[in-house]
C-alpha cells in the first residue's frame, strides 16, 4: 500500500491532520475537490472589489458554482450553508474570529440537563488549543475572565480602535464582560504570516498573507514533509472491502476520469455537510456507511446569527479595520433559565465596511431602509461611523435538522448533491431576540444615536456541525472519543461533524484543537490500529 | 455588453428612485449610474448584464415607482439592481470624495505604540470582577 492514511478535505482539519501525521513519518495522501486559492483576485484596492469579491470570494457554493463546489439544496432550511471548497477550506474566507469553547460547552447535560456532554472536557482540550494557536498565529490576550487561566495566544491582540474602546468603556459602566478579541490575524510578522494591514477584507480573502489560513499556516510545511495533495479530486464514495474495513476512496480527477486511492486508514475532514454526504453515498446499505446508529447526517447545527449595528456621531473610520473582531463579550453566554431559554451566545464587535456595504442586506437587514429620499445623508451617517455586534447563537441538536442526499441536483461530475433540512427552534429564536435586545443596550450605552437590529439574515450558515455525532454509545453516536467510526475501525471523522453540541462560538479553534488531538491519538495507537492491508 | 439608450434611460429613471439627488450630491442618473459607471460595473462583472436586461424587460413600460415596486418583490431582480446602482454610484470618484471615502488604505499596526487596551486602565474593572464562566467538574 502506497499510503498509510488517506484524508478527504484540505481545510484546517485535514491540513492539521496531514501535517502532524507526516511529522511522525506517516505516508499521507489528501484528496481535495477544489483548487488552491488564487490571491491575484484579492484586488482589494480596486474600486470594483466590493462587486468582484462577491463573485471571486463568495461564500455560497450554490451561487459561486466553482469547479470544486457541489449543490446544496436549502429550500427546506431556514439558513443557507456557506463554505469554501479548496485548499485551506473555509479559513480562506473566514472572518478569523478565533474562539475557544468555554468549559460549560463540554458539559451541557450535566449543567443544563439538555442534549449531551462531550466525551472530553475543556481541560482535556486546553493543551491542543495552545498548540493550534501557535500554529495559526493567533493574536489575543491571555487570562480572559471568561475562561480558565492559562497560556494565551502567541501574538498581541489587534487594536481595539475607537469603536472597540468606546464599547469597552460602556461595558465597564454596565458591569458587563468584554475582552480584547482573539483573532487568527497576525499582528506582527510571524512564521510565514505577514503583519496585518487592517484593510478589513478578511471575509473576502486576505491580500497580505496576514490571516491564519490553513493554506498558509499548514500546507507549505505539510508538502515539505512529503504529504501528497491532489486538488480537483472529488471523492465520490469510500471503498468498502468485504472484511468491512474501508480501503480508500474512488474519486474523479480534474479530467473527469475515475480514480482509486488506497490507504490503510481513511480520515474524513470534509465538514458538517461534506462528511455525512460522503458516508451516505458509500457502502451497499441504503443508510450509507458507518450508520448503524442512524445518526449520520442528523443533528445539523449552524448557529443562528444576529446582527445589531450602532451608528455614532464619532468618526471611527470603520470602513476597514481588522475584520476579525475588536473585542468580544461573553456576558450572556452562560445559561440563565429566567430568560426563557437555555444556553447563550458570543458577541464579536466588528467594522461595517465601505459605502457599498452601507446599502447591503448584511448587516442592515434585507429591507435596508436606506433607499430614496435622504440616501446620501444616510450613507454619510453610517459610513465610518458605525460598528456592529455579530451574535453567534448556540443551537441545540435536533434530529429533524439534517443533511440528506439530493439525487436530483448533482455536481459537475454527476455525484449527487446534498440537501439540508433545518428549522430554527423556539429556543434559538428566543435566544437570538434576547441577545439582540442586550446588544442594543450595549451600543446605546456606548452613545449610539441610532441602533439597527437586522431582522434574521438567512445567508449565515458559516458553521456546519454535529452530523456524525461523537459519543461512547454506538447505538446513539457515529464516532467515538477518538473520532473513529464505531462501525468501521479504520475510518475516522476529524472535522466539526463530530460535535455533540454546538456551543455559541465561532468553531474553528475547537475544530482545529480537536483535529490535532485526534491526530495525536491516531499516532499513539498506531500499533493496534486495524488497517486495510 | 451594450445596453440600448432606451434601456439606459429606463435604468436611470428607476435608479433615481433609489438614489435621488440630495445632501448636495447628484442623483444616480446624474452621477452616471446608467452611463459611464454602468459600463465600468459591467466590465468588472459581465454576468450582471444579461440579468439586468431581464430585470428591466420585466418592468418595461411601467412608471419608475411602479417598476421599483415590482422589482422589490423579485429577489433575483432586486439583487441585480441593488448591486448595479450603488456599485456604479460609488465607482464615481466625485461621489467617493463627497462622502469622504478614500478607499481601502493600508494601516499597518504600530507595534511600538502602547496597546490601546492598556490605556486608562480599561481592563481593570473586568479583571477585578473575576471569572465569569461556570467551572465544570473535571473528572
Ligand atoms: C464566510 C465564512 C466565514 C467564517 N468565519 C469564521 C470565523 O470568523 N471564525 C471561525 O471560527 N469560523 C469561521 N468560519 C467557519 C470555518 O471556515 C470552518 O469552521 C472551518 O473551515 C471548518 O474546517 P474543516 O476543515 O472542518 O472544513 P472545511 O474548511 O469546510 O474544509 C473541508 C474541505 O473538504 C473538501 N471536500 C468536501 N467534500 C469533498 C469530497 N467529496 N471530495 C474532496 N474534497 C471534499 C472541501 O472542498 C473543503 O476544502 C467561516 C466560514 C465561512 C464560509
Ligand atoms: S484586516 Fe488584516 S488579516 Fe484581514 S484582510 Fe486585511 S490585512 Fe488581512
Amino acid at each position: 500500500m502506497e499510503h498509510d492514511v488517506l484524508i478527504v478535505g484540505a481545510g484546517p482539519s485535514g491540513a492539521i491532520t496531514a501535517k502532524r501525521l507526516a511529522e511522525e513519518g506517516f505516508r499521507v495522501l489528501v484528496l481535495e475537490q477544489g483548487d488552491w486559492p488564487d490571491y491575484s483576485k484579492a484586488t482589494v484596492h480596486r474600486e470594483d472589489f466590493p462587486l468582484t469579491a462577491g463573485r471571486d470570494w463568495g461564500w455560497d457554493p450554490n451561487l459561486r458554482q466553482a469547479p470544486g463546489d457541489y449543490p446544496i439544496d436549502d429550500t427546506e432550511s431556514d439558513i443557507t450553508a456557506l463554505m469554501w471548497n479548496g485548499v485551506g477550506g473555509g479559513t480562506v474566507v473566514y472572518a478569523a474570529q478565533w474562539q475557544r469553547n468555554m468549559p460549560s460547552d463540554f458539559r451541557v447535560k450535566t449543567l443544563d440537563g439538555i442534549a449531551d456532554d462531550w466525551p472530553m472536557t475543556y481541560e482535556d482540550l486546553e493543551p491542543y488549543y495552545v498548540r493550534v494557536e501557535r500554529d495559526f498565529g493567533i493574536s489575543g490576550l491571555a487570562n480572559d475572565t471568561a475562561f480558565p487561566p492559562g497560556e494565551g495566544p502567541p501574538l498581541p491582540p489587534v487594536p481595539l480602535g475607537p469603536a472597540g474602546r468606546r464599547v469597552a468603556k460602556a461595558h465597564n459602566d454596565l458591569g458587563w464582560h468584554w475582552w480584547p478579541a482573539p483573532n487568527a490575524i497576525a499582528t506582527r510578522d510571524y512564521g510565514g504570516l505577514h503583519a496585518c494591514q487592517q484593510v478589513g477584507t478578511c471575509l473576502q480573502a486576505c491580500a497580505y498573507g496576514a490571516k491564519g489560513t490553513a493554506d498558509l499556516t499548514h500546507w507549505p510545511r505539510a508538502l515539505e514533509l512529503g504529504v501528497e495533495l491532489r486538488t480537483r479530486a472529488r471523492v465520490r464514495e469510500l471503498i468498502v472491502r468485504p472484511d468491512g474495513l474501508v480501503g480508500g476512496a474512488r474519486y474523479i480527477d480534474a479530467d473527469g476520469n475515475e480514480q482509486e486511492a488506497r490507504a490503510g486508514v481513511t480520515v474524513l475532514a470534509a465538514n458538517g455537510v461534506g462528511t455525512p454526504r460522503l458516508l451516505l453515498l458509500s457502502g451497499d446499505s441504503p443508510d450509507g456507511l458507518a450508520n448503524s446508529s442512524g445518526m449520520v447526517g442528523k443533528r445539523l447545527m449552524m448557529h443562528p446569527f444576529g446582527t445589531v449595528v450602532g451608528v455614532f456621531d464619532e468618526d471611527f473610520r470603520a470602513w476597514q479595520g481588522p475584520w476579525g473582531q475588536f473585542i468580544h463579550s461573553l456576558e450572556f453566554y452562560e445559561t440563565d433559565e429566567s430568560r426563557g431559554f437555555v444556553r447563550g451566545a458570543k458577541w464579536g464587535l466588528q467594522p461595517t465596511g465601505g459605502p457599498f456595504s452601507m446599502t447591503s442586506a448584511y448587516p442592515w437587514g434585507a429591507e435596508n431602509e436606506i433607499w430614496g429620499e435622504g440616501f446620501q445623508d444616510a450613507v454619510r451617517g453610517r459610513l465610518g461611523h458605525s460598528t456592529m455586534w455579530g451574535i453567534i447563537a448556540e443551537d441545540l441538536p435536533e434530529e429533524s435538522n439534517r443533511v440528506v442526499i439530493d439525487r436530483v441536483n448533482r455536481d459537475a461530475d454527476g455525484v449527487p448533491g446534498a440537501k439540508i433540512e433545518y428549522r430554527l427552534s423556539e429556543n434559538s429564536r428566543r435566544l437570538v431576540e434576547f441577545h439582540q435586545a442586550r446588544a442594543k443596550e450595549s451600543l446605546l450605552a456606548a452613545g449610539a444615536r441610532d441602533v439597527v437590529v437586522a431582522p434574521f439574515i438567512r445567508s449565515t450558515g458559516w458553521h456546519l456541525l454535529g452530523t456524525t455525532v461523537m459519543g461512547t454509545d454506538p447505538a446513539t453516536s457515529v464516532v467515538d472519543a477518538q473520532g473513529r467510526c464505531h462501525d468501521v475501525p479504520n475510518l475516522y471523522v476529524f472535522d466539526g461533524s463530530v460535535w455533540p453540541t454546538s456551543a455559541g462560538m465561532n468553531p474553528t479553534a475547537t475544530i482545529a484543537a480537536l483535529a490535532l488531538r485526534f491526530a495525536e491519538q491516531l499516532i499513539e495507537t498506531r500499533r493496534e490500529q486495524k488497517v486495510a492491508a | 455588453m451594450a445596453l440600448t439608450d432606451a434601456q439606459r434611460a429606463q435604468l436611470g429613471a428607476i435608479a433615481d428612485q433609489l438614489i435621488p439627488a440630495g445632501g448636495g450630491m447628484p442623483s444616480a442618473s446624474e452621477a452616471g449610474v446608467a452611463g459611464q459607471y454602468l459600463d465600468e460595473v459591467l466590465t468588472s462583472l459581465p454576468d450582471l448584464g444579461p440579468a439586468l436586461e431581464t430585470a428591466l424587460a420585466a418592468v418595461d413600460g411601467l412608471e419608475p415607482d411602479a417598476a421599483l415596486a415590482v422589482l422589490r418583490e423579485d429577489p433575483a431582480a432586486w439583487g441585480v439592481l441593488t448591486a448595479v446602482v450603488p456599485g456604479a454610484y460609488f465607482m464615481n470618484p466625485a461621489i467617493r470624495a463627497a462622502i469622504g471615502y478614500p478607499g481601502l488604505e493600508r494601516r499597518p499596526i504600530d507595534a511600538s505604540a502602547e496597546p490601546d487596551y492598556l490605556q486608562d486602565g480599561l481592563l481593570d474593572s473586568v479583571i477585578a470582577r473575576g471569572p465569569v464562566f461556570r467551572p465544570t467538574p473535571t473528572d
